[in-house]
């Protein structure tokens, strides 16, 4: 009994959030806000609601399959210098190796945007993808939990409203 | 057993009924069949309004996901964008 239980928390721990973001303090300030906690037993509910027969929704139906969670937390402010460097340095500090590895990330000092990739992995599986954007006015935090395939996140490319990849 | 046979006689002798009864039932009729009409139109109003909540809560929660793939997609293919356009330039 005891280790059933044991092994129910540490399911539920691996399928939780896998880094905190610590930013409720800045809720106050944004002019918009958005803060999305889907567990699985969410996402799974709401899968079920995903029309196959809207492209659109199909995708998302394909992506979140595999998905034990989403975690954003987005701000839009009205004015510039309302998050901090450490905000987003407490964040980075949670994302250390062997568990967390940086993939990718881009800085446009034009547009002054940045944003970070990372992945988790655990024996060789991606078991989580974690994502800090940020421009002058707006800071993005995302949490996804699960085996994700970046190339379906990809697929959704003139999907969403999100721009369509040219392929070479 | 002499008493035996009179007291089921008496117990199963024929009794007219008051002068009431037939309007007692009739009244007990009436008053049954509407309670039992609105019980089931109870039980069929919080199924059905049930079924309507949680579709309800459906349809907000595929929301939210489509929300939330629309903003990490977003940021995952600005960077894509920003890889790919610097493989272009090499």
């Amino acid at each position: 009994m005891k280790i059933a239980v044991l092994g129910c928390a540490l399911a539920a721990a691996l399928f939780a959030q896998q880094f905190k973001f610590n930013l409720d303090h800045l809720a106050p300030k944004a002019s918009e806000k958005v803060d999305l906690s889907l567990s699985a037993d969410l996402l799974h509910f709401a899968a079920n609601f995903l029309d196959t027969g809207d492209p659109d929704e199909a995708k998302v139906k394909k992506l979140v399959g595999g998905l034990q969670g989403i975690y954003v937390k987005s701000f839009e402010f009205k004015k510039e210098g309302q998050y901090t460097k450490g905000d987003l340095d407490q964040i980075r500090n949670q994302l250390k190796a062997p568990e967390w590895q940086r993939m990718m990330g881009f800085e446009s000092s034009e547009d002054r945007e940045t944003v970070e990739v990372w992945v988790r992995s655990e024996n060789g599986k991606m078991t989580g993808l974690a994502l800090l954007a940020t421009e002058a006015t707006s800071l993005t935090v995302a949490n996804i939990v699960g085996s994700i395939e970046l190339s379906s996140l990809s697929e959704l490319g003139g999907h969403l409203g999100i721009p369509k990849l040219k392929k070479k | 057993m002499d008493w035996l046979d009179e007291e089921l006689k008496q117990a199963l002798a024929r009794k007219e009924p008051g002068a009431d009864f037939d309007a007692r039932v009739r009244r007990k009729l009436v008053r049954t069949t509407p309670r039992w009409l609105a019980a089931a139109a109870a039980v069929i109003v919080i199924a059905g309004g049930g079924a309507l909540y949680r579709r309800h809560q459906g349809e907000q929660a595929k929301e939210q996901v489509m929300l939330a793939v629309r903003l990490t997609g977003a940021k995952l293919n600005r960077v894509q964008v920003h890889v790919q356009a610097l493989g272009e330039r090499q």
